[in-house]
This record gives C-alpha cells, structure tokens and sequence, in this order.
C-alpha cells in the first residue's frame, strides 16, 4: 500500500508517495537521489545510514519511511549543499580520516552530532560518542583525531548542524 | 627533492568521500535499469530437483527468473588472474548441484529490488540432499565427495627443510613440544557489500562491479560467454573497501548474463548477509605444529602442517598454499618445514584476504612460540630473537632488506617491555578484579605476486597544455591509497603537485592493461612503473625543450613544474606542451611497462597489554604498539592508516570475530550484530613506528604495508590474554568462557 508522506529534507520540502514498508534509507537513496546516505548492514549496527532526524542522528536502514511526516531530515549532502564544507568534513579530509569512504557520511554526522550535544567532550566521550558507526579501513584513530581538531577549535564553526 | 614523499597526504578523493559525492556501484542508476536477487540454495549439499516460480512470475514487475538453464554450463575458476592462468576450474555462474549454503541456483529480475525480494519468498525449491561435511579435517579424509574426480584435499604443497632432516632434528630434541590449533573462517566485512550493474547494448557488454581485478573479470566474461574481449567492459567505480574480498568474480557473470538475457541494465547488490555467504571468506585453518627443543631455548627444528578450509570451490586454495609457504621461512632461520593443503568442505567460499594465507600460519607459529616460551620459563621476545632472520644473512633479491630485528628491537623499547612486565607482576598481585598481560608477535608479508607469477604493469601519462597531468593506470584504489602513492611519486620527479594529476577510473577499455590490486602491489609495483612513467615524462619535456629552445639537453632541468636552464627559466610545462600541439604536431604522452624483478618481504612486531575482567573474562587491549619495516615511507598518513585499520582486524580476528555453522551449515553470525567488529570505544590507542632503512627495489625504496599490517596482530592479542591467565586458550577467538574456565580451575 502506498502512503503520502511529507517531510523536508535538506531545507527543502517533498511530498513523495512512498510504500507502507519502504525504509527512509532507499527514500532517500532511490526516490530522492541522495546516495551519500549508504547501506553497510541493514540492521542499524553500522552507521553508514547515519542522518540526522530532528537534530538526532538515525539510522535510517531501520526508520520507516512512513514514520517521517513532518519530520526534518538531514543527510550529508546538506553540510556542503553552499558549496563550502562543513569543518567537519575538513576535518576528515586534513586527517586523513577516511579510506574507503564507505562509513565517511555517516561518521561526520555522527561527529557534527556528539559536538552540538557536548562541545568539548574527552577523548573517551569522543570514542563514546561515534561508536554507533563502524570503520573497517582505519581503525579509528585519524577519525578521532579529526574529531578532536574540530572540539578544539582548530576549525571555524561555520558549518551547519553544529551552529 | 620536492618534499612529497613522506609527507602526510590525505588520499586523493578525499573530497569526493566527505561530501558524499564519491560514487560507488549501488549509487548508479542507468537508463531503464533493473534489479537482480540471487537465489541461493538454503541446502549446504544436493541437487536442484526443481524451481517453481509460476507465483512468483505473477507478481507485477517481476519480469524474468533465471536457473541454470539460462546461464552457459562452462566450468571457471573466480580466482583467475590473468588469460590462460592454469588453475582449477570448480565453478559455475549458476548451479544445479550446490555446495553450501548460499551458492547461487538463480535470479530474480524485478522492476525494484522491493519486488525481487518478494518474489524470492514465493519460489519454492526442491532439493535432493546429500550428507555435508564443514570440517577441513574431516573433510579431507571424507568418503563425501563435494566435486566428481577431485579429492576434497586438493593438493599438497612443501617447502623448507627436508622431513627426514626435520624428523631426525626434532627426535634429538631435549623436548618435543607439538600444538594444535584451530583456526575460524572470518568475513572481510567491507562496509560496501559486493556490488555489480551489468549492461548490454549493441552486442557489447559493460560490467560496473565492486572488483579489485578489472582485467581478469574481463577474461572470465569473454571465456564464459564465449564474447570478444575487445566487446566487454569492465569499469571499477569508488571502491568501498575490499581486503582481498573483490579480488574474484563473484557476481559479474551473473549480472553480465542477466542483462543479456532481459536486455536491460541488472544491478544486483548483495544485502550484508549475502556478502557475508555468498562472496569470499579468509580460509579457516587446523595447523599442526611440532617443534624440538632444546634446554638451552634453542628451537632445533619445526614441522609445520597447515589444512586450510577453502569453501565450496577450489578457488584460491592452490594459490594461498602456496603463497603461505614461503613467508614462515622468510622470518624464521632455523630449520623449518612446512606443508600445506586446501580442502574443499560444504561452507562458503573462501579466497583472498589481507595477508593471503600470511594471518594464520604467523598465528599458529607465534602461538606455538609463546607456548614454548612459557614451557621453558623465558622471555618470548628473546626467544623469538633468537631464531628470526637478521639483516645480512640472507639473499637480498627474495627477502629484500629485512629490519625484522630492528622492529622487535624498537618496538621493545616504546611499548617498555621489561618495565611493563614488572608493573604487570605487582598489578596481578594487588588487583582481586582485573588481570593484566602482555603479549608479542611478528609478521612477514610479501610486496607483489612475483615468483608466483609474472608481476607487471603498463601506465599512460599525458601532459596537458596548462601542466597539468593525466593518469591512465588500472590500479583499483580500495580506500588503501594507492593511487594517491603513485601520483605523490610521480610529482616528486616531475616537481609537480599531488593535485597536477588526475587519474581516471579503472576502465578496461581506457586503461592499459594490468594485473588486479592484490598481494600489495600497489607502491613496490605499480609505484615502481609510476616512478618510471614519471621518468619518461620528464625525459620527454627535456628533450622537446631542446627543440624549443634550441639549448643542450644536458643544461637543462626540471623545477616548480617548469623547465631551467642554469637557474634561469626558460618555460613552463604547459609551455612545453603547447610548442608540441602547435610546432610538433603531437602530444607529449608516455606509456610504460614495469615488471618485478622480485617479491621483497615487509615485517612487523607488536605488542600488545590486555586487562581481563576476572568476573566475566572480558578482555580490554590497553596499549598497542607496532613497529614495520616497510621501506621508504611514501605517504605517511597512508601507511599509518593501513597499519592501524590492519590491527583493528587483527585485534578482531583475536577476540570477536568469526564465521561458524549450524549442522545443516547456516552461518551463525550472520549479521553484524552477530558479527563483532570493534568499535571505537573498544579500540586502545595505538603507537606505530617505522624503520626506514630502505630497499632497493620500489620507489624510493618503499616495499609493502598493507597486508603485512594484520600478520602480527592478533597473535599479539591472544598471547598476553595467555600471558595474563598463565595459559593458552584452545579456541579462536578466545571465548570469555574459555578465559573463566582457566582462570577459576
């Protein structure tokens, strides 16, 4: 069965049809075109469908479709949509945070998250605070860095969801 | 110099990557396209009888089921590297008989994936079943037969010291001390799950896959479906991880027949557990190993006997034997024999993965070192000193340099070894809740295919009339940066910027011909023909220099991307290129081909502390230090993300992970809240350091990280666990259970 859904994603509103049981994740992914969101397990244990529902990060593999009327979604695709990057994402890029880039989208949001929650978390609070997202190629270390330049400033906050 | 070359560089689609935009083969979606869902058999042995899918075919925008009868009956093997590669062929794209749980008998083509799923729950098949075996040791002296004419135990493979020798050292021995150890299949879990769109149009056939071998998919297409090589494509989209895993054919064949067969584009994308059954798997192992030693702490001589499970299908089995047998005897300089066989057993497939074999027979033999170790009352760090290879005594061309020593010897240093011990001494004392230990192990790995086979790589570089560069290579970066490694190498010659070049996308069409991206060939190889093709790009700016500028070739040289005279410059290289489009008539192109002379050998040492948890036998890694010798560092921030994502698995491969079945051979972890990978809150910090010395033979003397990154890892792991406990476990990974047994005996 199909239902009418409205929602706003990346500031802008859509009003698709979707089917009773599709998941956020292929919405976004096949009706709307924004494949940074990824698949990595389909049962929310990877975070690679990270996106950021209401202000709280989701994995949008487990969140239906249907449940997002009137909701405000964002994915990846918003941080840079003014063309300049989120000091997140530049982050990762300066520290070397991403190989495959598979997990990459979904470990910014994650970043972006933990800091507007708490601006100036340890290194363990950081730690804490993305491991709901897998990374198979680092090992974690170069994203924590990463994560550490931006609580540290080493970034001006001009960036989207960490306003 | 111009200062790339170890450098810190983020790799070179790092943008692509934080912003989303990187496109891999799920992102695509091509002009009337559609989806594919395997169908694969719920049985691990026996015969399709029958598929029924009338019901299935009912529902609207299901447009086609194919079984074997649609797909050609021609026997491959997924593990071919190159045209004519003499190895056994096992295989078919669609199977009557199957082997495993998973194996493919069909698929679903629908309008969406949604559709194809729901059609696949209507199908009904109707096996007749045989009676599996799952073991590698069972099934190697098994009446069941998985493949008519083939014993499951396929072959043998022996290297090192002779057996009477071996046998004879051993009895002479003070003690003989022998282990057994059981070694678990494990996933590569690449966050991309295999991923493959097949298109045909025009009788030609294009193939967008998740591969790290674009080339040999290309054979394998044109063999089975009986096409012109030159009418199929292979392209190579982002790569979202691959560790070996996208090394064979898995679903090319499928996706290129479907799409033959419907006409349309087919994309078939594997759901995490489909990939988890239905792709590859590291090879489980049982090794046996039997050492003589002598009071002194001298090891006499080894034996070395390795089975190592390689899934349904022949594949890789030969191969990883053989590329096993030589590393234990690139490490170790006493006498040690070692002999090797693959089984074919009624589980999924294995093939490659990051360290080809390299994992479990490092494992095994450190394991067994340690038990000999602790047998004996000394330092395991010493004992292995003792017995591993120095620098100078052997033969440079195969061995390559190696720092193995200087490894142990820095990384005792920076872990502090011999305080830690004493702290860990007075720790266990005190401490009624925690257990603290420390552990060691070393590792060995090769820097590209050769002696195995031939080794090459041919590149294409164009200069354009601004400067900047274009790069033709069909080198499958998988997030490893490659790619990135080759540019930075190239700029240092040509004193040009990483961002100047730009390379394509592995397209078998466009790209010269190379081998697949495997057996970390990346920089010792491929870096080495980018040196070269550098090399002659230079050369070729010189020498259209000298008609320019009408001066001696030998006055001349190269700087901030522009051509000198003395210290005075006569043009940039943009200059260069236009004087050839305009005066010339041509472009100023180069292509070269670069093989291996010889496989050089990488090292590793580590070291490890783990707390176990004296309540529940939870084990927390609390420091980690790894030290490599992988030659010339090219690119910092690469090698150092490779070694430390190769102990993340390796810490894994240690504690958590591991593929095991039921009786009826259903994986049991079959998804990654089953499947433990470690998280970040999980991971200890890491410290990573490296010896330089160099070796002749890459680009600027780098040899190998990435596979040789995982070898040392989770033997440093699982010997402090035993260090901590006063023994060793018999289980892979240890079990929490296994620790409180041993702790409350």
């Amino acid at each position: 069965m199909k239902l009418q859904l409205n929602m706003t994603v990346n500031d802008e509103a859509v009003n698709i049809e979707v089917e009773q049981d599709a998941r956020l994740l292929d919405v976004l992914r096949d009706d709307l075109g924004l494949t940074g969101t990824k698949e990595g397990c389909g049962v929310g244990e990877c975070g690679a469908c990270t996106v950021i529902i209401d202000g709280k990060t989701a994995n949008s593999c487990i969140v239906l479709a249907a449940s997002m009327d009137g909701c405000d979604i964002k994915t990846i695709e918003y941080l840079s949509k003014d063309g300049k990057l989120n000091p997140m994402q530049q982050s990762f890029i300066d520290n070397s945070a991403l190989q495959c880039g598979f997990c990459t989208p979904g470990f910014v949001l994650s970043g972006i998250s933990l800091l507007d929650r708490n601006p100036n978390p340890t290194t363990e609070e950081i730690k804490e605070g993305i491991s709901g997202n897998i990374c198979r190629c680092t090992g974690y270390e170069q994203i924590i860095k990463a994560v550490e330049d931006v609580r540290d400033k080493k970034y001006v906050k001009d960036g989207a969801c960490n306003e | 110099m111009n200062n790339i070359i170890g450098s810190r560089t983020p790799i070179d689609d790092a943008l692509a990557k934080a912003t989303g935009e990187a496109t891999y083969t799920a992102d695509i979606k091509l002009a009337n396209m559609c989806y594919g869902k395997l169908i694969l058999s719920t049985i691990a042995f026996g015969k399709v009888k029958s598929i029924n899918y009338t019901e299935a075919l009912k529902i609207e925008g299901v447009i086609d089921v194919l079984t074997y009868k649609d797909f050609p009956n021609i026997k491959y093997n997924s593990a071919l590297r190159f045209k004519d590669h003499g190895i056994l062929k096992t295989e078919t794209v669609i199977s009557e008989t199957v082997r495993f749980v998973g194996d493919r008998i069909g698929l679903v083509i629908a309008e969406s994936l949604a559709i194809a799923e729901k059609a696949l729950k209507l199908i009904e098949v109707e096996y007749e079943e045989y009676k599996p075996v799952f073991d590698e040791e069972e099934a190697a002296t098994s009446s069941i037969q998985l493949h008519e004419g083939l014993n499951n135990k396929v072959g043998t493979i022996s290297t090192g010291a002779d057996a009477e020798t071996v046998a004879d050292l051993i009895s002479k021995a003070d003690f003989i001390i022998e282990d057994k150890i059981k070694i678990p299949m494990v996933n590569h879990v690449s966050l991309e799950t295999y991923s493959v769109i097949g298109e045909y149009r025009s009788k030609k056939i294009t193939v967008y896959a998740s591969t790290q071998n674009s080339f040999a998919v290309r054979v394998l297409i044109s063999d089975v479906f009986n096409m012109p090589l030159n009418k199929v494509r292979v392209i190579q989209p982002t790569l979202g991880g691959a560790f070996g895993g996208k090394l064979e054919v898995v679903t090319e064949l499928v996706a290129a027949g479907a799409a033959m067969k419907v006409k349309r584009p087919v994309k078939i994308v594997l759901s995490r557990k489909e990939s988890m059954i239905a792709s590859r798997t590291r090879n489980g192992a049982t090794i046996d190993v039997k050492s003589g030693v002598n009071k002194d702490g001298t090891i006499v001589a080894t034996d070395f006997k390795i089975l190592i499970n390689t899934g349904a299908y022949v594949g890789s089995g030969m191969n990883v034997i053989g590329a096993m047998s030589h590393k234990l005897l690139k490490a170790y300089k006493y006498p040690l024999r070692y002999t090797g066989s693959p089984v074919v057993t009624n589980t999924p497939i294995a093939g490659a993965m990051r360290g080809y074999g390299s994992p479990q027979a490092f494992l095994g033999m450190n394991l067994h070192i340690d038990k000999i170790a602790m047998t004996l009352g000394v330092d395991p760090v010493e004992l292995n000193m003792k017995h591993i290879v120095d620098k100078n005594e052997v033969d440079i061309l195969a061995f390559g340099n190696p720092e193995l020593k200087a490894c142990v010897t820095r990384g005792k240093e920076l872990f502090d070894w011999e305080s830690k011990k004493k702290e860990i001494s007075k720790f266990n004392k005190k401490n009624q809740d925690f257990i603290r230990g420390i552990g060691f192990g070393i590792g060995a790995h090769g820097a590209g295919v050769y002696p195995a086979h031939q080794d090459c790589v041919n590149l294409l570089l164009r200069l354009n009339e601004d400067g900047s560069f274009n790069y033709w290579s069909a080198s499958h970066d998988m997030g490893n940066g490659s790619l990135t490694a080759q540019k930075m190498i190239m700029s240092e010659v040509l004193t040009t910027d990483v961002e100047d070049i730009e390379a394509t996308q592995v397209n078998t069409e466009t790209c010269p011909w190379n081998l697949g991206d495997y057996a970390s060939r990346g920089v010792f190889v491929e870096g080495q023909g980018a040196y070269k093709l550098a090399d002659a790009m230079k050369n070729l700016i010189l020498e259209t220099s000298v008609l320019k500028f009408k001066v001696h070739k030998e006055a001349l040289s190269i700087k901030d991307k522009k051509v000198w005279l003395d210290d005075k410059p006569l043009g940039s290289f943009g200059d260069i290129a236009v004087y050839a489009q305009t005066t010339l008539q041509k472009e100023l192109s180069v292509l070269v081909d670069h093989h291996s002379i010889a496989g050089r050998t990488s090292y590793g040492a580590h070291f490890a502390e783990v707390e176990i948890n004296r309540e529940n036998g939870a084990v927390k890694v609390l420091d980690y230090v790894a030290v490599h010798d992988s030659g010339t560092i090219i690119n910092r921030y690469g090698i150092e993300g490779q070694l430390e994502g190769g102990i993340h698995m390796g810490i894994g491969y240690a504690l958590s992970e591991k593929m095991t079945f039921d009786e009826k051979g259903n994986l049991l972890e079959n998804n990654l809240k089953k499947y433990q990978i470690f998280k970040s809150n999980e991971m200890p910090e890491i410290k990573v350091d490296f010896i330089e010395t160099g070796d002749n033979g890459g680009p600027f003397g780098a040899k190998s990280i990435s596979e040789c990154a995982t070898v040392p890892s989770a033997q440093t792991i699982i010997n402090a666990v035993a260090n901590a406990i006063g023994e060793h476990t018999n289980t892979i990974p240890i079990s929490k259970e296994e620790i409180l047994n041993i702790i409350n005996k």
